[in-house]
């Protein structure tokens, strides 16, 4: 399977390595080759039809950027679009910076891809939150397969689990904490008694939080993860706008204390179920499932028939949203396997 | 403030005096508390001009063509003179449209050259008659001191399917596209002008739309813009209980269903095609069908739920003319799977659409009505294809025939309809051919003589009381 890679920062460089490493078990167990034939990064691209052996991908990793300096294969301002455009491959995976804004360029990057007839994996929440109803429906209009498992809880294959260990049953509401960052800082908060700006600048210190976290502290990111859930697991037609959001900047160590003699401690919950999806700061009881420490992530499925399901794991990291984007090629190279010709 | 998507049709838009008077209605609405997004047919009779034209051009006739689109440039100037006041605004919409018809003029000369008409260049040709209308409108709205801008349907971000000549939108990426085009404009206050019936597929080829035109315009934009509700504007007043032309007593129906309104497709150009009401159902947006000659009627209003209290179960009653009934028969046909596809399957493939079927569980014969221009060839093929095969043994057909049509959401379930209707039909001396009422009962469609069609009509009026309405 031919794939363009488009963006080489954490996530880029991790699906590299994964894809290179234990080359031989692919094939063998799982009849996948994937070969890389492409890699785009903002400042030019490297291209080899044949595709990259996995030591040419180490290479191109250790020279770093630009990598479309490579005497070989590069093409210094070769534009990701015309890439996509250009090269001949089943799948581009799609791992730019998120832009909540307006979702570019990762947005024209995915609708490329659509119009001339590749798959699409992602790990970027972008397109998804300003843009998810009208993806998914581009990509079944131009038949081809849209995936995005890394964008919801890293390596944790949240959605996966919603969508197929749970086929059948209804979902009728999803809480979850869907934000390491945050996560981490309020159990630092309620943890070790420091104040919401100590924590975050922990935070920073540890690599959890951007030098600019509004992301994920004013609950942006949380929230991206509710409308892909919304969307995905529930078939409701929203955006990042229709969620209500409330960031943590506001949660007092007053209130952490407070909710502690009570048994509880307040975490941000991102929730889905019949009213308006939110994201906000909520009092849960720390015997709850749902009571994670640290840069974990846990979602809470309440399903009709098989109860509560609660999955738990980390939810970030570069090789772990490699593992979601190579899960979710696999995936499609499986289905295009069994599709009828 | 109400958000509502207007669109008017193409006599609304006829002449230069007309768009003036529609740009003092859009003015009137968004000096009172609305924010309007307008949506335009092209000047009447142009989109026709242009089919004909296209098809003149791919025989290279060129001389036509030069004739012709002088003939429009000088119709559209002229139309410019009387609605746009302002000079200097007159100047500025003059050179649109004049740039716009040199680009006509190029095209219609490549398919003069190439001698080759595609149903892609067929749309692209269609797509001028709009795009010449809208900067008029858009300029008469500047004139009356309003922020106004237009658009072609690609810019306004419609993005279709690549089905050129009935292209379907998709609706998702569509919405997505104009809350970034039309909709920032709209909340500022500037009315957007889009041009109806135009759109682009997703490599941004120019589509049409196709069956419901303007009309599915503007209900995709109400359904994007999220509207309060979508105004059609035409020459009529609303959808009426029959044709006033066959009883001038009929009444104006102030509210439909969804479903009623699908139904009363074929009342034709009066009424809206089911296509375009698609949008609109899913999203719950009411449409509201209104004279632009009578502003101050509030015309026929389609929502979700039909009125409140039913006073009688039906409510319209319709005739269509201009159809033949065929009729085909044989032995064979008993007992056979598959003898019905056969008959439908050669009229579908020879492009013959049929409006009505009727079938007898003796399964000896098989009644269908067409179009009566289509009658002489639907029954050359039939008798080609299916004639001396051992299944059909012969075809018949009748064109002095009318169909008659009557509706209403409360037939449903309510027993004696049939009964009454068909007894007043025979009170009125009037013998029924052909009849069919599909389980959704909100239609019953029977055939009679062509002579006895407004006879029916005027007995069913009367019998359920529509000119009381």
């Amino acid at each position: 399977m031919r794939i363009i890679l488009v963006g080489y920062g954490v996530v880029g460089k991790s699906v590299t390595t994964v894809l290179a490493r234990k080359y031989a078990e692919k094939v063998k167990d799982y009849g996948f080759n994937p070969k890389v034939v492409a890699i785009a990064d903002i400042d030019g691209a490297v291209i080899n039809q044949r595709g990259f052996s996995p030591e040419k991908l180490e290479t191109i990793r250790q020279r770093g950027y630009p990598i479309s300096a490579d005497p070989e294969f590069g093409r210094p301002r070769m534009s990701a679009l015309e890439v996509i455009e250009t090269v001949e491959a089943e799948v581009v995976v799609e791992v730019t910076p998120v832009n909540i804004k307006n979702a570019e360029p990762a947005l024209s990057h995915i609708t490329t891809a659509f119009k001339t007839g590749k798959h699409v994996v992602t790990t970027n929440k972008g397109p998804l939150a300003l843009a998810m109803p009208a993806l998914t429906e581009l990509a079944a209009y131009n038949n081809v397969y849209f995936r995005f498992s890394g964008t919801v809880g890293g390596g944790t294959p949240i959605l996966e689990f919603a969508k197929r260990c749970l086929a059948g049953d209804r979902i009728l509401a999803i809480r979850g904490i869907l934000n390491g960052t945050t996560n981490y800082i309020l159990t630092e908060m309620s943890q070790n008694h420091v104040t919401f700006q100590e924590a975050l600048t922990n935070a920073q210190k540890l690599g959890y939080a951007e030098a600019e976290p509004s992301m994920d502290i004013d609950g942006f990111d949380a929230a991206c993860k509710v409308v892909i859930l919304a969307n995905w697991i529930m078939n409701k037609k929203i955006t990042l706008k229709d969620v209500e959001r409330t960031g943590v900047r506001d949660v007092s160590l007053q209130a952490l204390e407070e909710a502690a003699k009570r048994g509880s401690t307040i975490k941000l919950i991102g929730s889905i179920d019949g009213d308006k999806p939110t994201v906000k700061p909520t009092e849960i009881a720390k015997t709850n499932p749902l009571c994670v420490s640290g840069v974990l992530n846990a979602v809470t499925f309440f399903t009709e028939y098989a109860g509560e399901q609660t999955v738990i794991g980390k939810g970030a990291g570069g090789m772990e949203t490699a593992s979601a984007v190579l899960r979710d090629l696999l995936d499609i190279r499986h289905k295009l396997a069994t599709k009828p010709t | 403030m109400k958000k509502i998507v207007m669109k008017f049709g193409g006599t609304s838009v006829g002449t230069g005096e007309n768009i003036r008077h529609v740009a003092e209605l859009v003015a009137h609405y968004a000096r009172n508390d609305c924010k309007v997004a307008v949506v335009v047919s092209a000047l009447a009779g142009v989109t026709n001009q242009l089919v004909d034209i296209a098809e003149q051009a791919k025989k290279g006739d060129e001389k036509k063509m030069q004739a012709f689109t002088k003939e429009l440039a000088e119709r559209h100037v002229t139309a410019i003179s009387k609605a746009i006041l302002n000079k200097q605004l007159q100047k500025e919409t003059e050179k649109v449209v004049t740039s716009t018809i040199s680009e006509l003029n190029k095209v219609l000369t490549g398919i003069c050259y190439v001698g080759e008409l595609t149903p892609k260049s067929r749309d692209y040709v269609l797509s001028f008659g709009e795009r010449l209308s809208a900067p008029i409108v858009c300029g008469a709205l500047k004139d009356s001191k309003f922020e106004a801008q237009f658009f072609t349907g690609k810019d306004a971000g419609i993005v279709t399917d690549s089905n050129f000549g009935e292209a379907d939108p998709l609706m998702d990426y569509t919405a997505h596209r104009i809350r970034l085009t039309i909709l920032p404009l709209l909340e500022k206050g500037v009315i957007p002008v889009v041009t109806g019936f135009i759109a682009a597929d997703q490599d941004g080829v120019v589509t049409t739309l196709g069956r419901g035109g303007s009309d599915y315009t503007a209900t995709v934009l109400g359904v994007a813009l999220a509207a309060d509700e979508v105004w059609i504007w035409t020459d009529v007043d609303g959808i009426m209980t029959t044709d006033p032309k066959i009883i001038p007593s009929a009444k104006k129906l102030p509210r439909l269903s969804y479903q009623e309104a699908a139904e009363m497709a074929i009342f034709g150009a009066k009424a809206m095609h089911p296509r375009a009401l698609e949008p609109v159902i899913k999203a719950g947006i009411p449409v509201r069908i209104r004279s632009v000659f009578h502003p101050d009627n509030e015309g026929t209003l389609i929502t979700k739920e039909p009125e409140i209290k039913p006073t009688e179960v039906v409510k319209a009653v319709a005739l269509i003319k201009d159809v033949a009934m065929l009729n085909v028969s044989g032995g064979g046909m008993v007992g056979a799977p598959g003898s019905y596809a056969k008959v439908l399957e050669v009229l579908g493939k020879n492009d013959i659409n049929v409006m009505m079927i009727s079938t007898a569980v003796s399964e000896a014969n098989m009644s269908l009505v067409v179009r009566r221009s289509l009658l002489s060839r639907a029954l050359s093929t039939l008798e080609i294809a299916l004639l001396g095969r051992g299944l059909v043994s012969e075809v018949t057909a009748e064109d002095d025939v009318c169909v008659i049509a009557v509706m209403g959401a409360n037939m449903q379930g309510t027993l004696g309809v049939a009964s009454r209707l068909f007894t007043t039909v025979a009170r009125a001396g009037v013998n029924i051919r052909m009849i069919a009422q599909g389980s959704s009962e909100l239609n019953i469609s029977f055939v009679v003589k062509e002579k006895d069609g407004e006879t029916a009509v005027r007995a069913i009026h009367e019998e359920f009381k529509l000119d009381k309405a």
